[in-house]
């Protein structure tokens, strides 16, 4: 807590001067405040649906309330459909990320490291960065031979910026002494590599990925509604197509689980992998 | 392990594209295993000469021998420390320490140097701990460490001491001397601090900025070199502040920042950066 903070943590408070039990409290009452957020969540929607239920121009789309999502959630999940149009998802986007942490981080190291390659690639760059990758559905389409290459492609382009921009900003910030004495130690170019830089910006590679990851998770959905006839996106379409808004719902429900627990994953991974410290 | 000869002839050095000379004509030799200072004010180019003699960095022109040969790059046969100790936080003591060795091909000395370099720096009970959990002068320890390990028979010193306290830079001072010429290592040693150089070494070559040159060469001969009090190590120690200031006296060009010499504030011996008084 920083000296600024007038009120007390009520935690703090509580807990006396047992750091365990401080700890333990303060798990407890972030858990407790995650608990308050989705149920306010959940009541939001719930009060969506039931304004939808009675407004009669939206009455048709009554499915898309809580109860019967849910419902349907339930059923999707018990018969494998959940699992069924996930798995293709979840294979493209980790082709694509394959794809784009391929091409990033040597890349970011390279812009990071070489001054003169950096003031070249700047702004191309950074042009390149603001167009949507969606924009570069109809050439996708007519550069591969599958859909699945063009989905591919999509989420590659979109997930290969953040990590090449973070790769290349933590380089920079890497303390140039750690390269002087390596040097002065004997570093061959591959030591400089692996035993200096890529730990020293491991953390910076990881952030990335996570920034990337959800980017990637983003542009999929769109990018499954190209010719593709399996994975969430496409779901989606064809929940709309055929009416059922309850199977859209949940569908919405499976994808923002699954990006929670992706970029979880990616949290741990960096705070198990880190080297720098909290204080 | 003996120390090596290095020789400096008619080293001169420009920065930014030869606007700003820092350093002029200097030529200098050590003798195998003497420690030399190269003392004078902030600017004077004396890390510059340093990052010369230890092939970090190439002069505009002259050249360096360390044992008649040409050096034009850096080795681990002579090691520089910082004045930060530029450990590698995502390694342990031991894995910074043994990092010289392995960069060389020489993985198989390892487990037998690294535990004796540790303790010839006191730190046995510490090769597993993270270098971040260690005190300043613990670490400025495990950097002598780590640059002793390949075996080098220079060792350049960069202010190695000056962000310590007072009582962690004596003792650090008095086992750096005393490895050196226990192992027979030559040493030159970059300092602000007179008293530093008088304690550590045999000659201090004084050098006057603007461009930076030798301005003197100062003996320093004491028997004695841990006792403070003595006769002889008060007329030593005035005798380079002597020619310290006279150094800095006729360096001093009006620049953005002036910086007062000793004698623009009298008598009064205060300890600045700037300006480092005898103790
Ligand atoms: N990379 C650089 N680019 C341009 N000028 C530089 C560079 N490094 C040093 N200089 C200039 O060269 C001169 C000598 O610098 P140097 O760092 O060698 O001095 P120093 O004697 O080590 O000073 P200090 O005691 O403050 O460390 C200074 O005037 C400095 O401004
Ligand atoms: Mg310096």
């Amino acid at each position: 807590m920083s000296s600024t903070d007038i009120i007390a943590d009520p935690a703090d408070m509580a807990a006396g001067s047992d750091p365990d039990r401080t700890g333990r409290l303060k798990a407890a009452r972030s858990l407790g405040f995650a608990i308050l957020g989705m149920a306010l969540l959940l009541a939001a929607w719930w009060v969506g649906g039931y304004a939808v239920q009675n407004n009669p121009a939206t009455t048709a789309f009554a499915d898309f309330a809580p109860e019967p999502a849910l419902t349907r959630l339930g059923e999707m999940l018990s018969s494998g459909e959940a699992m069924q149009m996930t798995v293709p998802s979840l294979q493209r986007v980790l082709q694509g990320m394959v794809i784009a942490i391929a091409i990033g981080v040597p890349v970011g190291i390279l812009v990071g490291r070489f001054q003169v390659l950096r003031e070249v690639t700047n702004i191309p760059f950074q042009f390149l960065r603001m167009i949507s990758p969606l924009s570069w559905m109809p050439i996708a389409v007519m550069a591969f031979a599958t859909w699945d290459g063009a989905i591919v492609f999509l989420i590659a382009v979109a997930a290969v910026w953040p990590i090449l921009f973070s790769t290349a900003a933590g380089l920079r910030r890497v303390d140039p002494s750690w390269f002087k004495v390596a040097r002065n130690l004997g570093a061959r170019p591959w030591h400089m590599l692996f035993v200096i830089i890529l730990p020293a910006i491991s953390q910076d590679i990881l952030t990335g990925i996570r920034l990337a990851l959800g980017v990637a998770w983003i542009v999929l959905v769109p990018a499954e509604y190209l010719g593709v006839t399996s994975g969430l996106g496409y779901s989606i379409n064809d929940a709309r197509d055929t009416l059922e808004y309850d199977r859209l719902a949940a569908t919405v429900v499976i994808i923002g689980v699954i990006g929670f627990l992706l970029d979880f994953a990616c949290q741990q991974a960096i705070s198990k992998l880190s080297w720098h410290r909290e204080d | 392990m003996k120390g090596a000869h290095l020789a400096v002839e008619k080293i001169c050095h420009t920065y930014r594209r030869g606007r700003q000379q820092a350093l002029s004509d200097i030529d200098l030799e050590v003798k195998p295993g003497e420690a030399l200072a190269l003392v004078g004010r902030s600017g004077c180019g004396k890390s510059t000469l340093l990052h010369i003699m230890s092939g970090l960095l190439a002069p505009t022109s002259g050249k360096v021998f360390i044992d008649g040969a040409r050096v034009e790059a850096p080795s681990p046969r002579w090691v520089v420390m910082f004045q930060q100790p530029s450990l590698y936080p995502w390694m342990t003591v031991a894995q910074n320490v043994a990092l010289g060795l392995r960069f060389t091909g020489r993985a198989n000395e390892i487990a037998s140097r690294v535990p004796e370099m540790l303790k010839l720096v006191e730190l046995s009970d510490y090769a597993n701990r993270n270098v971040q959990d260690l005190s300043g002068g613990q670490q400025q320890r495990v950097a002598l460490a780590r640059s002793l390990a390949p075996s080098p028979e220079i060792l350049f010193l960069d202010e190695p001491f000056s962000a310590l306290d007072a009582f962690t830079r004596g003792s650090l001072q008095r086992d750096v001397r005393r490895i050196a010429k226990d192992l027979g290592i030559t040493l030159v040693l970059v300092t602000h601090d007179l008293p530093e150089a008088v304690t550590m070494v045999e000659r201090a070559v004084v050098l006057a900025a603007n461009p930076g040159r030798i301005s003197e060469i100062v003996p320093i001969d004491l028997e004695n070199r841990d006792d403070l009090r003595t006769p002889e190590y008060a007329k030593a120690r005035s005798r380079l502040a002597a020619a310290y200031e006279n150094a800095a006296g006729r360096g001093l060009r009006p620049t953005a920042e002036p910086a007062p010499t000793l004698r623009s504030i009298g008598d009064r011996q205060t300890q600045t950066s700037a300006v480092p008084a005898a103790r």
